[in-house]
């Protein structure tokens, strides 16, 4: 059970401030649009926080673009909406200074590189999914499946609303443990790079039964490299933190641990 | 918990480390990300929704200033209800009546000149047909024109032509012309030649007569001599009576002269019933007398050898015919016989 609430309260009140601005080429007024800055949370999804940055800037492109679907750009980068927001971050930790500098495109959007995402459902259903996916790991899909309708949306509007103990009251479930062991496996992503992560089935436990830490997940993640180091919700934990509590303490409301592999 | 408590009490040390590394890390991370930047956000946030109300409010207010300042433009002609704005107003109606009026006479006169004008339009219209019509009509004649001309220069030319052949022809003709009167005078010449050469043979002839007359005489002086000189009583008045009664037979029965010709026949002379007993030229040429034995004479023109005329009446055979101005004698009695037309018309 994640009972550590000081950090669970420090990890979901990591924000960020983003200016977004306007691609200069779809500007159709003669003078351009204000930059929209706004701290969004790092446990958020672009789409559910940029409603505000499409309604301030749909007056200034052309009219017949306006149905369009807003996409958003780093660097030259389309940001794919369905990671969340602190993984982007941490992806492109080493380009980033703050306020975060997004440029929004209406027009011209990327087919090949982003999924389409006409509304919040469909980042819900694909929340969920990454949920379920998680609990399959932890508990063979149990506790998730014995949950009811009711509580999916609590666990989505309290993401939606920034509400930490709606969020935490139905996601404290799925974090329990029956058993002195833990989860069943740990349900993480280690990206190597923006468009790669490696996925592997790790216990939380070894087979003498002691508790294995960061060290060890990376040992097995890249069994010929030594001395990696990881990112996660923009700090750098300690190799030595145990695979369990980080699971239920560092996890995004995914439920999975987004660990970023750091290139020096 | 109780498990977990468990756990951290064992390893508390450890535990701490990391923990406490974490969490520092965490607070770090908000203080410089989040915390920093959160009341600068916020703060713009506030003033970006407050401009943006404001500038809306800036509208409303602009727009309701315009509509209250129309309103109060209205209302100020409302409001001055005092008697002089009530004249002032009865007045205007009043100017408004007659204007209404005027604009209604104004409509009629519009109406009017505009019937009109379409009137006149029409007109136009007419004017513009005909006048297409009159300059085709132009355009076909002026066409005409040039091939008048055409045929003009034409006509010229063949008439300049025929003037030319014309001329040649006068030409001809004049030279013609010249040849004939040459050939004429040459005709003249040669007939007054003849005419000359008939004198001069009619002179020769007359000589000759002469010569016989005076032979004649001679020899009758003689015999008349031989005569007186025999003495013979004789009543000449017997005789000459006697002589009288035997005229018709005195007519010659024989050729007493005799012309010679010995220019070939010029042509014949016809009509006569009986032989030609004497011949003879009028004075100028052209006619010939021809005394018969038939008891006529006639008369033949010499250029075309034709007969004019008979001159009948004598009841005895003519045996001597003569011109008026000239006297020729071919036969013996003649002399006295010539006379017996006149004794007997």
């Amino acid at each position: 059970m994640a009972n550590d609430r000081e950090v669970l309260r420090e990890i979901w009140d990591g924000k960020i401030p983003v200016c977004f601005t306007l691609n200069s080429e779809e500007i159709c007024d003669l003078q351009g649009p204000d930059p929209f800055y706004l701290m969004v949370p790092r446990l958020s999804y672009f789409p559910l926080c940029t409603e505000k940055v499409r309604k301030h800037f749909i007056r200034h492109i052309q009219s017949d673009k306006q149905e369009h679907e807003m996409w958003l750009e780093f660097n030259g980068i389309p940001l794919k909406w369905h990671y969340p927001i602190g993984v982007l971050l941490d992806i492109y930790f080493n380009d980033i200074q703050l306020p975060w500098n997004i440029v929004v495109h209406f027009d011209k959007f990327p087919e090949n590189v982003l999924m389409h995402c006409q509304n919040k459902e469909v980042v819900e259903a694909h929340f969920l999914s990454c949920i379920k996916e998680a609990d399959v790991l932890k508990h063979r899909g149990q506790i998730v499946s014995s949950m009811q309708k009711k509580d999916h949306t609590q666990l989505w509007n309290g993401i939606m609303n920034d509400k930490f103990d709606q969020f935490w009251s139905v996601n404290g479930r799925l974090m329990e443990t029956s058993t002195e062991e833990g989860f069943k496996y740990i349900p993480f992503r280690c990206y190597t790079n923006e468009d790669k992560y490696i996925q592997k089935l790790v216990k939380p436990m070894n087979e003498e039964g002691q508790r294995k830490t960061l060290k060890h997940l990376l040992n097995e993640v890249f069994p010929d490299q030594e001395n990696v180091t990881v990112r996660t919700h923009g700090i750098v934990p300690p190799l030595e933190t145990p695979l369990q509590w980080m699971s239920e303490h560092l996890s995004y409301p995914d439920n999975f641990l987004h660990l970023i592999v750091i290139t020096s | 918990m109780t498990s977990n408590e468990a756990g951290i009490s064992l390893v508390a040390r450890e535990d701490i480390s990391w923990r406490k590394d974490l969490i520092s890390q965490l607070r770090e991370r908000n203080r410089s990300q989040t915390n920093c930047f959160a009341d600068l956000i916020s703060l713009h946030n506030r003033l970006f929704e407050s401009a943006n109300t404001l500038r809306n409010t800036n509208m409303q207010l602009t727009i309701a200033n315009e509509t209250l300042r129309r309103e109060a433009a209205n209302g100020n002609i409302g409001i001055g209800g005092n008697s002089d704005l009530e004249a002032r107003l009865l007045k205007q109606a009043e100017e408004l009546a007659m204007l209404h009026k005027r604009k209604g006479e104004h409509t009629q006169q519009i109406v009017d000149l505009n019937n009109k004008l379409q009137e006149i339009t029409k007109e136009l219209q007419a004017k513009e047909i005909s006048l297409a019509e009159s300059l085709e009509a132009n355009a076909n004649l002026r066409l005409e024109i040039t091939k008048c001309l055409g045929r003009e220069k034409e006509t010229e030319s063949i008439n300049q032509m025929l003037k030319d052949e014309h001329q040649a022809l006068q030409l001809a003709f004049a030279s013609l012309e010249e040849k004939l009167r040459k050939t004429q005078e040459e005709n003249r010449q040669l007939i007054e030649r003849l005419i000359k050469y008939k004198a001069r043979d009619a002179e020769k002839m007359n000589e000759e007569n002469d010569n016989f007359l005076r032979k004649r005489q001679a020899k009758m002086q003689k015999e008349l001599e031989d005569a007186a000189r025999d003495t013979r009583p004789v009543s000449p008045d017997r005789l000459s009576l006697k002589e009288v009664a035997g005229l018709p037979t005195a007519v010659p029965t024989k050729v007493s002269v005799t012309f010679v010709h010995t220019s070939e026949s010029k042509g014949i002379l016809v009509g006569s019933n009986a032989g030609v007993m004497s011949v003879d030229f009028d004075s100028t040429g052209t006619l010939i007398l021809g005394a018969s034995n038939d008891y006529a004479s006639r008369v033949w023109t010499v250029s075309d050898l034709r007969l004019k005329g008979n001159i009948v009446g004598s009841r005895h055979s003519t045996l001597v015919a003569l011109s008026v101005q000239r006297h020729y004698f071919h036969a013996d009695p003649s002399n006295y016989l010539a006379k017996l037309p006149h004794l007997h018309p």
